[in-house]
């Protein structure tokens, strides 16, 4: 059995053409049941086990050994910097980790950043020069912007379509994210067969698709 | 059904330093037996235990291990002023031991040792024994001075088989490289030296694809090379870089060497009966500047970092004032001890019985 953890909500959704291309078998109804465990079948090897999580959980079950494979954001790995072997950019997924925050502010000393990745803007700001306060939200962090409690925010970009809502400007973008396949290190050995497989598989529909070097 | 909740759950407690672990009847004696276990079948197979202090100069240590590494020491001033460091390995102190021997000519030296070693971590949660770095974790492990060579090697990695098969551990893979292969091609491809440092700080982490984002596009696909190539099959690097441009003569015939000396090891270890527990990964990079030829690691299932660790290290020994060749190893006893006693050792062990029982429950509209 080989388990595969995938991050839930837009790293799925966004991954499962690019595994259907890939021809990695999947369970005909992983978007429309509230379940978060699926067991397919997988021709000529053992069959496949998908768990859907939050995405920050994902590299915590790979590195634990209960996944053997995970999907799951740069941006959450970046944080996170767990031990586990990072295989594929898998070019889906695609968005930017960024600082943002009202027009008026762009001049001004940062003093407070909101943020779900506290490691990562510490990091950021320190690298600038700049001392910061960094005040750790779990979600909406547009919203401290708005309401001031924090004159910067650090957070993940998509279409920019929330902040332009909020009337926020992106100051500086830090690092382009994309989907990782993340594997575990005992795992990478032990069930070698079916990963270079999945790995396999999954670099020639990436190549297919035009997509960057690999 | 009432459930009574507990409230007032005692606090002020004495607390403990960042990453001190206490261990509780039960674990504490399943660690010892383990311990013991592993210094027992090192004795039989002639390797006698030895100890030292705690404490080394960092002086000492910095013998054996670049300045960065530093960092990862916990560090003090002793009485007299000298900075000191809690050992993070036993491989200095053992060197530092051995040294006045080596010239005394009294080899080899077959020494085992079982000690607690140290690192500095920023986790509060220190059971993190199983898949990361712990502040405090105990090493069972050998060293072996005075014989260099590809048969000494296999006979290492055979040793290690059979001290995991002591364990009563049945799937263990191991995985073994050459520390100065993927260094020698990358340079004999023209890559600069910064560029070969930083990449392999990427493979250390396990980062592949930080690995070939840092290497210039010009490159050929380093990693998919090195994994196409076995030294079990001795002509697979030369068909794999037949079309390789070389910038560098004197890397070039590095790498020729290096995987010289893979493939008499591959031979070797055919020899001894080990072709399935061990294979070659040209792309594993450890952190330790000081091997020389041979590293390896050894993994089993359920835990995602490698249960035993070694390599060969033939110029450390000159550091400490008398050079010889030397080969080493040791086991990480807390990740042996996860590994026989984790609930699910590996994910295969769900039983099929409750998988169903888990996917009907949550599919059942929770």
């Amino acid at each position: 059995m080989l388990t595969v953890a995938l991050a839930k909500g837009r790293t799925v959704d966004d991954l499962l053409p690019l595994w259907q291309e890939a021809q990695l078998p999947l369970p005909a109804d992983l978007d429309d049941t509230r379940a978060l465990v699926f067991e397919v079948a997988w021709d000529g090897y053992s069959p496949i086990r998908y768990l859907l999580a939050k995405p920050a959980d994902v590299p915590t079950y790979v590195s634990f050994g209960v996944a053997d494979l995970g999907v799951v954001g740069k941006d959450v790995l970046l944080e996170q910097q767990k031990e586990l072997y990072e295989l594929i950019d898998l070019a889906v997924s695609k968005c930017r980790l960024c600082v943002a925050g009202l027009p008026k502010d762009f001049d001004r000393r940062p003093e407070r950043v909101a943020t779900k990745y506290p490691k990562l803007a510490d990091a950021y700001f320190r690298s600038q020069g700049q001392s910061v306060e960094i005040v750790p939200l779990s979600g909406s962090i547009e919203l401290a912007s708005v309401i001031g409690l924090a004159d910067r925010i650090y957070d993940l970009v998509q279409t920019g379509s929330t902040l332009k809502a909020n009337g926020l400007v992106v100051y500086d973008t830090v690092h382009d994210i994309s989907a990782r396949l993340v594997a575990n290190r005992s795992s990478y050995r032990m069930k070698q067969r079916e990963i270079s497989e999945v790995v396999r598989r999954l670099n020639e529909a990436m190549a297919k698709r035009g997509a960057v070097r690999q | 059904m009432v459930m009574t909740v507990s409230v007032n759950v005692p606090s002020g407690f004495a607390d403990r330093p960042m990453g001190m672990q206490d261990s509780y009847p039960g674990f504490a004696k399943r660690r010892r037996v383990i311990e013991n276990r592993l210094v027992d079948f090192f004795d039989e197979a002639g390797y006698e235990l030895v100890s030292s202090g705690a404490f080394e100069f960092v002086d000492t240590l910095l013998r054996a291990r670049p300045f960065e590494a530093a960092r990862e020491w916990v560090q003090l001033f002793d009485g007299m002023g000298n900075a000191i460091a809690l050992r993070p390995e036993m491989t200095p102190s053992i060197a530092r031991m051995a040294a006045p021997l080596v010239t005394a000519a009294k080899l080899p030296i077959r020494w085992s040792y079982a000690e607690r070693v140290y690192r500095r971590t920023n986790d509060p949660a220190s059971l993190s024994w199983a898949s990361g770095k712990a502040a405090e974790s105990t090493q069972v492990g050998v060293e072996w001075i005075g014989e260099a060579g590809a048969t000494a090697d296999a006979q290492v990695l055979d040793l290690c088989h059979r001290a995991t098969l002591a364990l009563g551990l049945q799937e263990t893979q191991t995985v073994v490289s050459h520390a100065r292969l993927l260094p020698a091609l990358l340079k004999a491809l023209g890559v600069p030296g910064e560029l070969v440092a930083d990449g392999l700080a990427c493979l250390t982490r396990g980062d592949y694809v930080a690995f070939r984002a840092v290497l210039p596009s010009t490159l050929p696909d380093v990693i998919g090379i090195l994994q196409a190539v076995t030294p079990y099959e001795p002509d697979s690097l030369a068909d794999a870089t037949a079309g390789a441009i070389w910038q560098s003569e004197t890397a070039r015939q590095e790498m020729e060497a290096a995987w010289g000396s893979l493939v008499l090891l591959a031979s070797a270890v055919t020899d001894l009966g080990l072709k399935e527990q061990v294979m070659f990964d040209l792309t594993l990079h450890r952190d330790i500047t000081y091997y020389t030829g041979l590293v390896f690691e050894v993994f089993a299932p359920g835990v995602g970092a490698p249960i035993a660790l070694g390599g060969r290290y033939d110029d450390l020994l000159a550091q400490f004032g008398s050079a010889a060749p030397a080969v080493g190893l040791a086991f990480e006893v807390e990740r042996v001890l996860a590994v026989l006693g984790a609930p699910m050792t590996a994910a295969d062990t769900f039983s099929a019985g409750s998988l169903g029982a888990a996917v009907n429950h949550a599919g059942g509209g929770l």
